[in-house]
C-alpha cells in the first residue's frame, strides 16, 4: 500500500476518503490501522440482506502520532451506505475510543501522571447519517457506547470533532459529534439530529423545505454552527489545513481544551438552556432571524460569500452564561 | 435480493507479481467497488479472484474483464478480493490499473 | 376470560400510582432544588417514595404540548425537556453529595418517548446538544453511585432511547402485549428505505434480531437486561435492582453494569456476537502497537 502523505496534505478534505483522511490527519508514515481492510471483517447483516459490504464496513480506524503524542482516529466513509453506523462499524468506532483510554491509563502507569506533551488525542471525522437502518438495533446501541466513552474521555483525552464531508454529522452522529470537545468544519460541514427530509416527512414542507438547499445550508451547515458557537474552528478544504489546526489543539493543554466543549456540565446546561429561551421567546424561525439579532448586515450573502470574507463579518455567540 | 459471488482463477502468460505485499484501493458506493490485492505463495503463477456484487447476471462480463486485465498486466501470484456495488466494466477496469499502481506496480 | 392487559403507554400519570407510594410524587422538586414549572411541560421531573425510598423521578407527559415549541407533542423529548432532566439530575447528584452509596437516591426513568422533536428551530439551536447534554448528567449520576434505572413503560424509540434509558445502569421493559414499542424504526418504514421486501424482512427477523421490532427481539441484543410479565411486576423489579445495582457499585464492579455491559450481554445471549469479535481483534492489535505508543 503506497499513500503519498505530501500530496495528502494538499488534498480536499471533503473529497477524500475515510482512510486518507486518517493518513493525511497525523505524522507521516505513522498511520497504523485496526481492523483494516485485509481483516475483511464485513457486516454480516448486509450479505443476508444482500447489499453490498466494504472490507472495512465503512469505517477507517487505527492510531498514529503526532510529535509524542498517541491519535486514534475515526474517519467515516460517508459514500458506503452513507456512512451510517452498524455493528461492525459501530464496535470500531466505539472500541477506538476505549482503546484511546486504555492507552491514557498505560501512559499514567509509565509516567505516574500523563505528560501534557504525551496524551493520547482522539479524533473522529464524521460522515455518517446515525444509525444504519439495516442493522438498526446494533447501530442504536453503538452511538450509547461512544457516549459513555466520551463521558469518560472528559479531561483527560481530548476530543476533536470534525465534520466537513459529504453527509456530514447527522442523526445520532450529530450528538456524538456535538460531545466532542474541538469542533472543526470547512464550509461543507454539517450537524444536524433530524435530516430535513425527515422533519418535511413528520411534521410537513410549512415546517422544513427539503428541497429548499439553501434553507439546509443556513440551518445545519457549518457557518451557521459557526455563528452559534457550535463550530470553534472554520477552516479552508483541505486536509493539511486540519492537521494543522489538530497540532495546535494538541499543543494546548487538556484543561485549555476543556473550556471549548459545548456541553456536559450545570453550568453548559445553563448557558445552552438560555439560547432555547431565547429562541423561544423571540419565535426564531430561521437562522437568518438569529443572525439579524446578533446585528449582522446582508443576512442573505453570508451562505455564499468568500470563506475569508465570512470570518471577518461573523458575529459569534458569546460563551458562557 | 441476493450477493453473488463470482470465483474466478487465470493463469497469464508472461506472469509478474505486485511488488509491495497488498495494495487496497475503491470505496463502495453506488456504481462503483474496492479492489484488494494480496500476495500469497498458494497463488504461485495464477491470479486468483473472487467477487462479491449486488448485480445478478453478470458473470460471463466480469470474466472476460477480468480475464483481459490479468492477461495484459501478467497480474499473478495474488489473490485479489472485489466487492462490488454495479460499477461498470470501465470503473473495474481502472480500479484494477489503481489497485497494481498502489502496490507498487508489477514485477 | 383472561383480563385485558393494562396499557401504560401515554399514561405516565397512572404509571407513577402504580408504582410508587400513594400519593408521594412531587414535581419539579429535588432535595432542596425546585424547579421551573413552565419549562418543558411535557416532561415531568420530580420525586416519589419507592417503598419508602426517596427517587427521583423523571418521565413524558403525552397529552402536555410545549407551548413555545410546536412539534413537541405527544410525549416527545425536545430541547426545554432534555435540559430540564438535566437539571434534574444534576440537583440529584447535588442532593446526595459526599453520602455513602446506600443513601444515593436512585434515579428512575419511566420511558414512553417515540422521538426527538423533529424540528426546524431545534436544528438552529442545537437538538444535537440537548440529548448529548442529557446523556452526559446521567453518566455523571450513575458514576457518582446513583442507581440509574431505565423503564419502559411505553415508547422506547430510536433517538428519544438514545436520550432518556439507554445509558442507564439497567433497562427493564414490560412485554410486547402491554403495547410496549422498542426499535429504531418500524419494520415497514425499514422496508421502505432499504428497498427490501417486508416478506423477506419479517421472515429475516425470526432469526436475526438486529433490525426488528420489539423488546423480546433487542433482549437478545443485550439491549435489555430484563423483560418482565406484568405492570405488577414493576415495583418489585425496581427494588431489587436497586439493591442489586448499588452491591455491584460498592464492589466496583462497573464493568458488569451501564451500557457497555450490555454489550457483553448481547454476545452470551447470541445477539451481537460479531462486535465481540472485532473488539477482541482490535484489542490484538492495540497491545502489540502500546510499546510503541508509550516511547
Amino acid at each position: 500500500m503506497r499513500v503519498e502523505w505530501k500530496e495528502l496534505q494538499e488534498k480536499s478534505f471533503y473529497q477524500a476518503t475515510a482512510r486518507e483522511r486518517a493518513i493525511g490527519l497525523v505524522d507521516e508514515g505513522t498511520f497504523r490501522e485496526f481492523l483494516g481492510p485485509r481483516d475483511k471483517m464485513v457486516s454480516p447483516h448486509l450479505i443476508v440482506l444482500g447489499e453490498a459490504v466494504e472490507f472495512d464496513d465503512g469505517i477507517t480506524v487505527g492510531v498514529g502520532k503526532i510529535g509524542a503524542h498517541p491519535v486514534f482516529v475515526v474517519s467515516q466513509e460517508g459514500k458506503f451506505v452513507g456512512g451510517a453506523l452498524g455493528e461492525v462499524n459501530g464496535a470500531k468506532m466505539a472500541y477506538t475510543f476505549k482503546l484511546a483510554m486504555d492507552c491514557y491509563e498505560a501512559l499514567k502507569e509509565k509516567y505516574g501522571s500523563v505528560p501534557e506533551d504525551r496524551k493520547p488525542i482522539v479524533i473522529v471525522s464524521y460522515d455518517s447519517g446515525g444509525v444504519r437502518l439495516h442493522e438498526s438495533n446494533a447501530g442504536l446501541v453503538a452511538h450509547s457506547e461512544c457516549m459513555e466513552m466520551f463521558w469518560k474521555m472528559q479531561n483527560k483525552v481530548p476530543n476533536i470533532s470534525i465534520t466537513a464531508s459529504s453527509i456530514g454529522a447527522y442523526g445520532a452522529q450529530g450528538f456524538v459529534c456535538m460531545s466532542g470537545d474541538v469542533v472543526l468544519a470547512n464550509d461543507y460541514g454539517r450537524i444536524g439530529l433530524t435530516g430535513p427530509e425527515v422533519i418535511q416527512q413528520e411534521v410537513g414542507k410549512d415546517e422544513f423545505d427539503a428541497s429548499d438547499r439553501a434553507l439546509i445550508w443556513r440551518t445545519m451547515g457549518a457557518r451557521a454552527k459557526y455563528i452559534m458557537g457550535d463550530v470553534d474552528f472554520l477552516l479552508p478544504d483541505t486536509i493539511g489545513a486540519f492537521r494543522e489546526q489538530v497540532m495546535q489543539i494538541a499543543h494546548m493543554p487538556m484543561a485549555e481544551i476543556a473550556k471549548y466543549r459545548h456541553l456536559g456540565t450545570p453550568d453548559l446546561v445553563e448557558e445552552n438552556l438560555s439560547v432555547v429561551k431565547l429562541a423561544g421567546e423571540k419565535g426564531f424561525n430561521d437562522s437568518k432571524d438569529y443572525w439579524k439579532y446578533m446585528g449582522m448586515k446582508d443576512v442573505e450573502d453570508i451562505p455564499e460569500m468568500p470563506q475569508e470574507k465570512f470570518l471577518k463579518i461573523a458575529k459569534r455567540r458569546q460563551r458562557g452564561i | 435480493m441476493a450477493l453473488t459471488e463470482l470465483n474466478f482463477e487465470f493463469k497469464p502468460g508472461s506472469p509478474k507479481t505486485l511488488v509491495d505485499e497488498w495494495s487496497h484501493v475503491g470505496v463502495v458506493s453506488s456504481g462503483d467497488l474496492e479492489v484488494l490485492i494480496e500476495k500469497g505463495n498458494a497463488y504461485e503463477g495464477k491470479a486468483v479472484i473472487r467477487v462479491m456484487t449486488t448485480v445478478l447476471g453478470f458473470d460471463s462480463v466480469w470474466e472476460t474483464v477480468l480475464k483481459r486485465i490479468v492477461e495484459t498486466t501478467g497480474l499473478s501470484s495474488v489473490k485479489v478480493s472485489i466487492n462490488d456495488n454495479a460499477a461498470t466494466p470501465a470503473v473495474v477496469k481502472r480500479r484494477m490499473q489503481q489497485a497494481i499502481a498502489n502496490g507498487g506496480g508489477l514485477q | 376470560m383472561a383480563a385485558k392487559p393494562k396499557i401504560l403507554l401515554g399514561k405516565a400519570d397512572e404509571a407513577i400510582d402504580l408504582i410508587f407510594d400513594e400519593g408521594t410524587f412531587v414535581e419539579n422538586k429535588i432535595a432542596n432544588t425546585y424547579l421551573e414549572a413552565e419549562l418543558a411541560p411535557p416532561v415531568f421531573a420530580g420525586e416519589a417514595l419507592l417503598d419508602g425510598k426517596l427517587c427521583t423521578v423523571l418521565g413524558n407527559f403525552s397529552k402536555r404540548p410545549n407551548p413555545r415549541f410546536r412539534v413537541v407533542f405527544n410525549g416527545v423529548m425536545g430541547m426545554e425537556e432534555c435540559y430540564k432532566f438535566s437539571q434534574a439530575i444534576y440537583a440529584t447528584i447535588e442532593a446526595d453529595e459526599g453520602k455513602p452509596l446506600e443513601e444515593k437516591r436512585p434515579v428512575i426513568l419511566l420511558i414512553d418517548t417515540p422521538g426527538n422533536s423533529p424540528g426546524k428551530v431545534e436544528e438552529i439551536v442545537g437538538m444535537t446538544k440537548a440529548t448529548a447534554s442529557y446523556q452526559f448528567a446521567l453518566e455523571d449520576a450513575r458514576h457518582a453511585g446513583h442507581p440509574v434505572i431505565g423503564m419502559i413503560i411505553g415508547r422506547a424509540i430510536s433517538g428519544a432511547f438514545l436520550c432518556h434509558g439507554l445509558l442507564s445502569d439497567r433497562i427493564i421493559s414490560l412485554p410486547k402485549d402491554y403495547g410496549t414499542i422498542v426499535h429504531v424504526m418500524p419494520t415497514t418504514s425499514i422496508a421502505v428505505i432499504t428497498k427490501i421486501p417486508l416478506e423477506r424482512l419479517n421472515e429475516l427477523v425470526k432469526t436475526n434480531p438486529v433490525f426488528a421490532s420489539g423488546a423480546e427481539f433487542v433482549f437478545k441484543l443485550g439491549t435489555l437486561n430484563e423483560i418482565i410479565d406484568t405492570p405488577e411486576d414493576i415495583k418489585p423489579t425496581l427494588l431489587r435492582n436497586i439493591d442489586e445495582i448499588r452491591e455491584l457499585k460498592k464492589a466496583g464492579k462497573w464493568d458488569q453494569l451501564g451500557i457497555w455491559h450490555r454489550g457483553a450481554l448481547g454476545a452470551e445471549r447470541g445477539g451481537r456476537e460479531v462486535r465481540q469479535t472485532a473488539i477482541n481483534k482490535m484489542d490484538k492489535e492495540f497491545k502489540e502497537l502500546l510499546p510503541s505508543l508509550l516511547e
